[in-house]
């Protein structure tokens, strides 16, 4: 199974995006000292960030064959 | 924060080094992660799939474990225990002039690492230990921010002696205290506690705080 190549821009984009977002949380945690500092880089960073891999590797996996006609 | 630094608790040594670069790191698998946002397209050619894989699997992948190990020593340190307003008592009776106060006796006399006081004696020296304070601590963060934390604050199962004997058992000044050794067994047992029998009683008694004497650091 190939997804189409806007499948593929789109999979990058929303992973990328997640990632981006996931690691802006995580500076912010580590500049804030405080408590509440851990939770915010546990419960929202670190699912941002590990949501934008998971995105990622799913991208990798359906683009994996290539199509029947570029064999050869 | 402040308040704390007025009370002579150590600041982060080394740790800001290692916040600092990986900040740095961050920031590089943002830049990266910022071309396949904008550019997705560019991942056709080999190199740059290989440059996807490195920027949108494996730094952000080493990211979460950096700053979960960031996260974990800062978590060590006392100025972080006691930046929760029910803890802030526990900090000041560290402070206590009296020597009868056994934290307050540890922490002034560095008998455990000033920067990591609370730690030091509240850890259970286990390979899951630190994590097991880690959800202790999500557990008091729910009780601060959701509900209501207890006053005083009580150590669920009591306060354990190996965390004492960690330190003290094989000290000379420890084994050459006869009541220690004759009740050793019961000590290593945990059927006679070192704070709650009479002998090493005087803990933080945080209710007393406002009528004792308090140190002050000279630096």
């Amino acid at each position: 199974m190939k997804l189409p190549l806007i499948g593929m821009k789109r999979f990058l984009r929303v992973s990328s995006g997640l990632i981006i977002l996931g690691l802006l949380v995580e500076i912010v945690s580590l500049l804030w000292f405080h408590p509440l500092s851990f939770v915010l880089f546990a419960f929202i960073s670190a699912s941002l960030i590990g949501l934008g891999i998971l995105v990622y590797l799913a991208s990798l996996v359906f683009a994996a064959v290539p199509p029947v006609e570029n064999r050869g | 924060m402040l308040r704390h630094r007025r009370l002579g608790f150590p600041e982060e040594a080394c740790g800001g080094f290692v916040t600092g670069i990986l900040i740095g790191q961050i920031i590089i698998s943002i830049v990266l992660a910022c071309i396949f946002l904008i550019r997705p397209s560019v991942t056709k050619g080999a190199d740059w799939k290989i440059l996807a894989f490195i920027g949108l699997c494996v730094l952000p992948v080493l990211c979460i474990v950096g700053g979960m190990n960031v996260h974990m020593q800062r978590s060590e340190q006392t100025q972080f225990c006691i930046s929760c307003h029910a803890m802030e008592p526990y900090g000041r009776s560290l402070y206590v002039y009296d020597p009868a106060y056994v934290p307050a006796q540890h922490f002034q006399n560095h008998r455990v690492p000033a920067d990591m006081a609370c730690y030091a004696c509240h850890t259970d020296y286990t390979i899951f230990g630190p994590l097991k304070d880690k959800l202790q601590g999500i557990t008091r963060i729910y009780m601060q921010y959701v509900s209501t934390p207890p006053n005083p604050i009580r150590i669920k199962g009591g306060y354990n002696n190996n965390q004492c004997l960690h330190c003290h058992l094989g000290a000379r000044s420890f084994e050459s205290n006869a009541v220690h050794m004759a009740i050793m067994d019961s000590l290593t047992s945990n059927q006679m506690s070192c704070i709650t029998s009479g002998c090493h009683d005087t803990v933080h008694n945080v209710a007393q705080l406002g009528h004792v004497k308090f140190w002050r650091p000279a630096q």
